[in-house]
C-alpha cells in the first residue's frame, strides 16, 4: 500500500471520499507543514529577542469584548501575572492605560519592532470598511498591517475565527482566515474564547516557542479534538431517546437536550470534559444545550437555536436513526 | 475656534468611541461623542425563531451579557404571555447579582482608577507591609526592566492625581486583588448561569437550570468572599478617594451634564414585584435639595436619527424603530441614535438609580458637598453593589425556601412556544443604566426587533432641536489645562461606563476626515 492508502484506507471505511481526504490532506498541509515551521521560527525569534517578555497586540474589531473577559477569567495563573509578569501586552484598548494618540503610538511602535504575537478579537466588516473604525482608519487595514510583522496569530471567539453572529448580519462580519487568506494562524473558536484555551495556548509558547498541533482548520487539537456529544454525560440518554420537554421536572432533568436544539453531536470542543468557569458549569449541563459555537458555520448555521425544528437538528436526528452517530456503550470501537 | 482634541481610540471602556472636543481658554467649549463600529443586531435578527433573541443579543456586549439576555428574555416573556414562575426570577436575579458585582469592581480598579493614580509613587512607599513591598517590587521591576505595558504610556499625572506612596500602593495592590475578585465573581455567576461570558440559562418563561442545594451553598460562600472585599476594599475605597483627594473635583460636580435622570426599574425583592431593588423613575432638572421623582412611562420615549447614519425619518417610539444603516447621511457623526424621554436627553446607570431610589448614603454624600457628576457616579456604584450584594443572600434563603416546597417551578412550559402574532416589551437595569428591547413576531418568527441599550441613551449625538447628548452636555466646562493630557476628559467619559459595543453605530467616514485633528 502506497504512503496515501495507508492513510486514506481506515477513513474510507468511516465513509469519507476520496475528494474529503485530499481536502484534508491540503489544509493539513498548509497548516501543519510549511507554516508551523515558519511559525516556529518566528516564535523562537520573539522569545530570544531584546525584551524578555514577548511583546503582544490584542486587536479588537466587531467584538462584544467578551473574549477580553473571558481573557481576565484565569485564576491558575491569574491574569495580573499573565499581564505583568508574563506577557508584554503593548496594546490592548480595554486594558491599559494610553488613550487617543499614546494609545496609538504604542501600537505603532510595536508595529516597527515586528515579532509580537498578534491577538485579534472580533469580525472585520466585508460589506463596507466603515462599520467598524479604529483611530479613524478601517479596521481591515489594521488587521492587515498588524498581520505582516507579527511571529505569530492567534485568533480569539467566533467572530475572529470564523465570523460567528455578525457574519450573519448586515455587515457580513468576516474571520481571519477569511481575511487573511493564506496566512497560518491559531484559531481558537467557541463564543466567547474558552479561558482555558487562550491561557493554555500562550502558555504552551511560553514554554516552548511552539505552535500547538492544529486541526484542518486551524484550532489546536488537545482542545478541539472530540466532539461535544461523544463526552456529553446526556449521551446515554440520547441514546435511549429519552429527551427533556419540561425543566421543572426533576426527573427529566438529567435528560438529552436534543429537543430543546442542542447542537452538540456536529459540535467539536472539549467543552463537556473541561466545562466552564473553573469547571463549575458549562452550558448543556445548565440545562440550556449546546449551540455549535466552536464550529466555522456558528450562528448562521446553527439557527434556530432552541427548538430541533431546524434543518441541523433534523440532520442530526436522521444520522442517528441510520446509526451514524455511535452509542455511548460502542464509542471508540470503531463501530459505525 | 478653540483647539480641537480628538480621542481615538477612547480605551478602557467596552466597545470602540471617539470623543472630539473644542478647548477654548482651557475648558471644553463644545463636545461631540461617535460610536465607530456596527454590527447590525437588530437587522440580523428579523426572521429568525424569537427564541433565539436573548442567546444572541447577549453577544451584543460581552461585559454585562446577562443583562441583555434578561431584558431580551422579558421582551419575549412579554409578547409569549409568560409567566415567570417565582424560582425561575430568583434565579436570574441570583444570576444577574453576580453580574453587577463583578461588573461594578472591574469598572473601578481596572477601567477608571489609573486616570486617578501616579502610579510610579509606589516606588517611595516607605512602609513594612510585606504584601504592598511585593508590589513595590514587581512595579520597580518592571521599570527596571523597561517594560511596564499595559500601564504606560499614560497621559501626565495632573494635580487632582493621588500621589501619596501610603495611598497609591495600597490602590494598585487593590487593582491587582480586584482582577481575580471580579473572575471569582464571574465564577459565581455561573453556578445558575451556565458560564461566563454569556449565561446560557436565561430564556423565555424562566430559566434552564435545576437548582439544588450544594448550588445555593456554593454560591453563598463564593458571595461571603465578595462580601468581605465589597465592604472592607471597594467600597472604603470609592469613599476614601471621593471624599479625600477626589474631593475637589467632586465638589465642582465635574462632569454633570443635564441633570435629567432615568431608571427602568429592576431586581425584584418580592414575588409580586412589587418592592425592587432599583425602582423606576424619572428626574428632570434635578434640585439635590427637593428631590421630585416622576413615573415612568415607555411610551414617552422616542429616539431621535437626524445625526446618525440611518435612513431618516421622523423621532420614533423604539416598536415602529427600523435600524437600516445609509453610510451616506451627511449630517450624520455617529451610528448611535439619539433617544429622548419627553423629547429631553437623560442620563441613566447608577447615579441615576441613586437619585431615583433617594439612597440615603448617596444623598448624605451630596449633603456633605459632593455634586451630581463623575466622582458621584463612582460613589453610586459602589453604593449600589452593596444592596445588589445584600439581596443576593436574601434571594439565597428565598431560593432554599421555595426549591424545597411541593411544586417548585422555574419555567413557564406551557408558553415555550413562539406565538403567531405578537409583540413585547423588556425593561431591564444594567450595570450602566436602563436598558429596553422591543419585539414584534410575526408567523412566529421576528418581524421587528429593537434595543435601546444604557449607552444609547449617554452617548447619544445631538437630537431634532440641536440639543446635546449626556456625554457631550456633560464635558461642557471641563478644565482641560493641558490640551496634551486632557485627564478630565477621559475621567467624565469613563464615569458612565460606556459600553459602545451596545450602542451601535458608526463613524461618517466624510465627516471624519473632515473633523480629523490630532492632538497637537
Amino acid at each position: 500500500m502506497d504512503k496515501e492508502n495507508v492513510f486514506y484506507e481506515p477513513l474510507k471505511a468511516k465513509g469519507i471520499s476520496r475528494r474529503e481526504f485530499l481536502k484534508y490532506c491540503g489544509a493539513t498541509a498548509a497548516v501543519l507543514g510549511l507554516s508551523e515551521l515558519t511559525f516556529t521560527t518566528k516564535i523562537a525569534q520573539a522569545l530570544e529577542s531584546a525584551s524578555k517578555k514577548p511583546p503582544v497586540i490584542w486587536l479588537e474589531g466587531q467584538d462584544c469584548a467578551g473574549c477580553t473577559i473571558s481573557f481576565a477569567g484565569a485564576l491558575n495563573p491569574p491574569t495580573a501575572s499573565l499581564v505583568l509578569d508574563k506577557l508584554s501586552i503593548r496594546y490592548h484598548e480595554t486594558i491599559m492605560a494610553a488613550s487617543g494618540h499614546l494609545a496609538e503610538s504604542a501600537y505603532h511602535n510595536t508595529l516597527r519592532q515586528g515579532g509580537y504575537v498578534l491577538i485579534v478579537e472580533g469580525s472585520i466588516p466585508s460589506a463596507d470598511d466603515r462599520f467598524c473604525m479604529v483611530g479613524g482608519r478601517p479596521f481591515r487595514e489594521i488587521v492587515e498591517e498588524a498581520a505582516e510583522k507579527a511571529a505569530a496569530i492567534i485568533a480569539v471567539g467566533a467572530c475572529a475565527t470564523y465570523g460567528g453572529i455578525p457574519a450573519a448580519g448586515p455587515t457580513k462580519g468576516m474571520g481571519l482566515s477569511k481575511a487573511l487568506p493564506g496566512k497560518a494562524m491559531i484559531n481558537l473558536s467557541t463564543c466567547p474564547v474558552h479561558t482555558d484555551h487562550l491561557v493554555g495556548t500562550i502558555l504552551y509558547f511560553l514554554a516552548t516557542g511552539k505552535v500547538p498541533p492544529l486541526d484542518e482548520i486551524g484550532r489546536p487539537k488537545a482542545y478541539f479534538g472530540q466532539s461535544i456529544h461523544d463526552n456529553c454525560r446526556r449521551r446515554s440518554y440520547f441514546d435511549e431517546d429519552m429527551f427533556l420537554k419540561d425543566w421543572n421536572d426533576p426527573t427529566q432533568k438529567d435528560w438529552c437536550l436534543y429537543e430543546k436544539g442542542c447542537k452538540g453531536p456536529d459540535t467539536y470542543s472539549d467543552c463537556s470534559i473541561r466545562r466552564w468557569n473553573d469547571g463549575i458549569n458549562f452550558c448543556i449541563d445548565c440545562g440550556a444545550g449546546c449551540q455549535g459555537c466552536a464550529q466555522p458555520d456558528f450562528y448562521g448555521g446553527m439557527t434556530p437555536l432552541y427548538t430541533a425544528e431546524g434543518e441541523r437538528s433534523r440532520k442530526i436526528l436522521a444520522r442517528k436513526k441510520a446509526g451514524l452517530i455511535p452509542k455511548k456503550e460502542n464509542s471508540g470501537k470503531g463501530v459505525v | 475656534m478653540g483647539k480641537r482634541i480628538v480621542i481615538d481610540p477612547m480605551t478602557r471602556i467596552e466597545g470602540h468611541l471617539k470623543i472630539e472636543v473644542e478647548v477654548e481658554n482651557g475648558k471644553v467649549k463644545d463636545a461631540w461623542s461617535s460610536g465607530t463600529m456596527a454590527r447590525g443586531f437588530e437587522a440580523l435578527l428579523r426572521g429568525k425563531d424569537p427564541r433565539d433573541a436573548p442567546y444572541v443579543t447577549s453577544r451584543i456586549c460581552g461585559v454585562c451579557y446577562s443583562v441583555h439576555q434578561l431584558t431580551s428574555a422579558r421582551a419575549l416573556d412579554d409578547a409569549f404571555g409568560a409567566k415567570v414562575p417565582w424560582g425561575g426570577t430568583l434565579l436570574r436575579n441570583l444570576a444577574m447579582g453576580a453580574q453587577y458585582i463583578y461588573d461594578h469592581v472591574l469598572h473601578f480598579y481596572q477601567l477608571s482608577a489609573l486616570d486617578y493614580l501616579d502610579i510610579m509613587a509606589v516606588a517611595k512607599y516607605k512602609g513594612r507591609d510585606k504584601d504592598l513591598l511585593a508590589v513595590k517590587d514587581k512595579i520597580v521591576g518592571l521599570v527596571k526592566a523597561k517594560d511596564t505595558f499595559p500601564l504606560t504610556p499614560r497621559y501626565k499625572p495632573d494635580a487632582f492625581c493621588v500621589k501619596d506612596p501610603d495611598i497609591v500602593i495600597s490602590a494598585v495592590k487593590h487593582y491587582i486583588d480586584a482582577l481575580s475578585m471580579h473572575a471569582k465573581a464571574r465564577n459565581m455567576g455561573a453556578i445558575f448561569g451556565g458560564r461566563t461570558p454569556h449565561y446560557q440559562s436565561i430564556v423565555v418563561g424562566g430559566f434552564t437550570q435545576y437548582p439544588d442545594i450544594n448550588m445555593v451553598a456554593r454560591f453563598r460562600t463564593m458571595l461571603d468572599e465578595q462580601a468581605k472585599f465589597i465592604n472592607e476594599v471597594y467600597i472604603p475605597d470609592v469613599l476614601a478617594f471621593g471624599t479625600g483627594p477626589l474631593f475637589p473635583l467632586a465638589k465642582i460636580g465635574l462632569g454633570g451634564g443635564h441633570y435629567n435622570y432615568l431608571a427602568y426599574g429592576a431586581l425584584e425583592k418580592d414575588p409580586a414585584g412589587k418592592d425592587l431593588v432599583f425602582p423606576a423613575g424619572a428626574i428632570m432638572g434635578l434640585d439635590p435639595k427637593a428631590i421630585r421623582v416622576q413615573r415612568f412611562d415607555q411610551k414617552k420615549i422616542t429616539e431621535s436619527v437626524k445625526y446618525a447614519w440611518y435612513n431618516q425619518d421622523k423621532p420614533q417610539h423604539p416598536y415602529n424603530g427600523k435600524q437600516e444603516f445609509d453610510l451616506d447621511q451627511r449630517d450624520a457623526y455617529s451610528f448611535v441614535k439619539a433617544p429622548r424621554y419627553n423629547g429631553k436627553p437623560m442620563e441613566v446607570g447608577p447615579l441615576a438609580r441613586m437619585l431615583i431610589a433617594k439612597n440615603p448614603t448617596l444623598i448624605g454624600l451630596v449633603k456633605q458637598g459632593v455634586k451630581p457628576g463623575a466622582v458621584a457616579r463612582h460613589a453610586a456604584r459602589a453604593i449600589e453593589t452593596k444592596l445588589v450584594m445584600d439581596a443576593c443572600y436574601k434571594w439565597c434563603d428565598d431560593l432554599l425556601s421555595a426549591m424545597t416546597k411541593p411544586g417548585f417551578k422555574i419555567h413557564d412550559t406551557a408558553h415555550w412556544d413562539p406565538p403567531q402574532k405578537g409583540m413585547g416589551a423588556g425593561f431591564y437595569e444594567a450595570p450602566r443604566g436602563a436598558l429596553g428591547h422591543w419585539v414584534k413576531i410575526k408567523n412566529k418568527k421576528i418581524d421587528n426587533y429593537q434595543c435601546v441599550v444604557p449607552s444609547t441613551w449617554n452617548a447619544s449625538p445631538r437630537d431634532e432641536q440641536n440639543v446635546r447628548g449626556q456625554y457631550e452636555e456633560s464635558l461642557i466646562g471641563v478644565p482641560v489645562p493641558d490640551p496634551d493630557n486632557p485627564l478630565n476628559v477621559v475621567r467624565v467619559i469613563r464615569s458612565f461606563d460606556p459600553c459602545l459595543a451596545c450602542a451601535i453605530h458608526l463613524i461618517h467616514p466624510k465627516t471624519n476626515e473632515i473633523r480629523k485633528f490630532t492632538v497637537q
